[in-house]
Parts: C-alpha cells; sequence; structure tokens
C-alpha cells in the first residue's frame, strides 16, 4: 500500500510498451557523442529518438552509428526527420525497419525550414500508410486538436503536438490548444518541440500532457548533464503536481489566513 | 564497348560508383566498406532491403544502393 501523497506505478504507456519516465530525449546537437550519453543517463529518460542519413564516406564521421554510443538498454525511436513529403517518410521508416531499428517512428513530415511547422496533410497520409504497414507512429503535429484527433482514429499510438518552432526554446505558445488535445485524446499526447527550460517541461506536465521530449535546451546548456536532471526533475514534478489535482485559477485575491481575531482589531 | 562494359561491372553506392564482382552481397559489400556495428540500413534499386537478407541478396551489375545509418537527431 503506498503512503498517501505518493503515487506508485505512474508508468508512461505506449502501444503497450511501458516506460517509467516521461521524458524522452532527442540526441541531437550535442557537443560530443560522450556528452549526448551522459545526458541521457541523467535525464532517466529510456526511450530517444534518433535520425537516418546516408552514410558520408568521405567524412571521418560518416560511418558513424549513433546508437553504439548510447546504452544499450535505451529504447530507440528513429524519425522521419529531413522528410518533406509523406513519401519521403514512408521510405525512411521502412529503411530504419528494415535495417533492424524498432517499428516505431516519430513520423515528421516537414517542409518548411524557415519554421519547421509540418504538413499536416503529409503527415495524415503517412501516418495512413505506415500504420497500415505495421508500424507504431507517434505523429509530430502542429497544436491543432481536430488534426489530433483525425490522427487518433486512424490509429496512431500517440500524438505530438509542438509547444513552439523547434529549437526555438520558447515554451508552450500553443497552451490552450495542447490543452484541448489532451482533453480529446485517448493514446498519449507528447509535447515535442519548443521546450527551453525545465519549467516549461513542468508546466506541459501540469496540464496533463503524458510526456515531453526534449533536445536542444539539454544540448546546447552549458552543462547538458545537469540540465538533463533539471528536465528530469521537473517533469516529475509537474507529473506530480497533476496528479495531485491542481487549484482552480480565481481572477481575485483569497486570503491564506483568518480574517477573524485580527490582533489589530483587538 | 569497353566503357558499356566497365559499366557492366559496377554498382552505384550512394551516388558513387563501386566494383562489384559477380555474387557480391550485401553483407560483403558493408564488410568491404568497413560499416561495421549495430545498424546499417540498406536499399537496393529503392526497395529496403531486410537485415536477414543482407548474406543472401546478391548485388547485380547496374545496382542503386544505398546505405544510411542511424544519427544524432530529435
Amino acid at each position: 500500500m503506498p503512503a498517501k501523497g505518493t503515487f506508485m506505478s505512474d508508468e508512461l504507456t505506449i502501444d503497450g510498451h511501458t516506460f517509467g519516465s516521461r521524458l524522452i530525449l532527442g540526441t541531437g546537437r550535442y557537443a560530443t557523442d560522450a556528452a549526448m550519453r551522459s545526458a541521457v543517463e541523467a535525464s532517466g529518460a529510456e526511450l530517444v529518438t534518433v535520425a537516418v542519413r546516408l552514410v558520408d564516406f568521405d567524412a571521418p564521421a560518416g560511418k558513424a552509428d549513433i546508437t553504439e554510443a548510447l546504452p544499450e538498454t535505451t529504447h530507440l525511436l528513429p524519425n522521419t526527420a529531413g522528410a518533406q513529403t509523406a513519401r519521403d517518410a514512408v521510405r525512411l521508416a521502412r529503411l530504419a525497419r528494415a535495417g533492424g531499428l524498432p517499428a516505431w517512428v516519430k513520423l515528421e513530415v516537414i517542409p518548411d525550414e524557415r519554421y519547421l511547422l509540418p504538413d499536416p496533410v503529409g503527415t495524415l497520409d503517412a501516418a495512413e500508410q505506415l500504420l497500415s504497414d505495421g508500424f507504431t507512429v507517434l505523429p509530430y503535429i502542429n497544436a491543432d486538436p481536430v488534426l489530433a484527433t483525425r490522427l487518433v482514429d486512424l490509429g496512431c499510438h500517440a500524438v505530438m503536438p509542438l509547444g513552439s518552432p523547434i529549437g526555438s526554446g520558447r515554451g508552450l505558445k500553443l497552451r490552450d490548444s495542447i490543452r484541448i488535445i489532451v482533453e480529446q485524446s485517448s493514446v498519449p499526447v507528447i509535447v515535442d518541440a519548443g521546450l527551453g527550460a525545465p519549467s516549461h517541461a513542468a508546466e506541459a506536465l501540469e496540464l496533463g500532457a503524458d510526456a515531453v521530449l526534449v533536445n536542444t535546451a539539454i544540448a546546447v546548456a552549458d552543462d547538458p548533464t545537469a540540465m538533463a536532471d533539471a528536465f528530469r526533475l521537473a517533469v516529475l514534478a509537474g507529473r506530480h503536481g497533476f496528479r495531485a489535482g491542481l487549484m482552480e485559477e480565481r481572477d481575485r485575491a483569497t486570503a491564506s489566513s483568518p480574517a477573524a481575531g485580527l490582533v489589530t482589531n483587538g | 564497348m569497353a566503357d558499356a562494359q566497365h559499366e557492366e561491372q559496377t554498382i552505384r553506392v550512394n551516388g558513387r560508383r563501386q566494383a562489384a564482382e559477380i555474387g557480391l552481397t550485401v553483407e560483403r559489400l558493408l564488410e568491404r566498406l568497413e560499416i561495421t556495428g549495430r545498424y546499417a540500413l540498406v536499399e537496393r534499386n529503392g526497395s529496403p532491403v531486410p537485415r536477414e537478407r543482407f548474406g543472401t541478396v546478391e548485388l547485380e551489375p547496374g545496382d542503386e544502393v544505398v546505405i544510411a545509418r542511424p544519427v544524432a537527431g530529435g
């Protein structure tokens, strides 16, 4: 029997697979592979994303496989970053799976380089193809509740609305829309992109998101390992706060000390 | 004709011409290119090659091969 005030067995479940951590990490933009590994370990993340790129025979590290720098127990989530069309995304996902990576995909269809906003039509199209091909599909989307519902209805295993544009660090600019997605979704909602500070991650969990994916904020910190730990704590705090039941906001003040028995009236 | 013959004995790997003798398997090609480690991701003429078949799929002259790897990314 867990003590009151603690929350036991609070696992994240995606397509029947459970994870002890609600923090998912991206592996991009770290100064070194060792810094990335250290951050992954400090974050407690069990699921991390990787991208797929051509081997470059002319570059010194052009043949390197990033998964070799990760703890062996890490679950890999291949993304389709670089795909501008549904066709590109499906090709990347199938290539990754054929080579032995998990049949899970963080689906990204992004034709727009300036804001890196995902194409909803292409994403829906690719999701349909990948689902019928047996993939576990986690689509990266703008925070559009109608699109999220359409993707969940198709059979997607999670939805990944953005807080603000990738790498911008601006936090939950689309908070109200994310709240609607959380309210309506029957699968995990993972806020992905734009989280620049641990408080942003806590805020996402507080409003009911099931998990967050963080990359740049940790990778470019002065001390990525310490920042990974800070995000780990923020995710725990946000989740605990959500489960404990947040008070409702009010427009006016309500005193927390008794109004009666004021000494100044004595 | 010499050019045509040369063409027949090569494949393209990530756009680069590569000698390929009769019976060259994907596995052997990866070894030759020193692609070792956990994951090699291979496409042949636009179709992904399952890892279990690397040892048996034989490349043919003129094949277009794509070799990719997992890299750091969000």
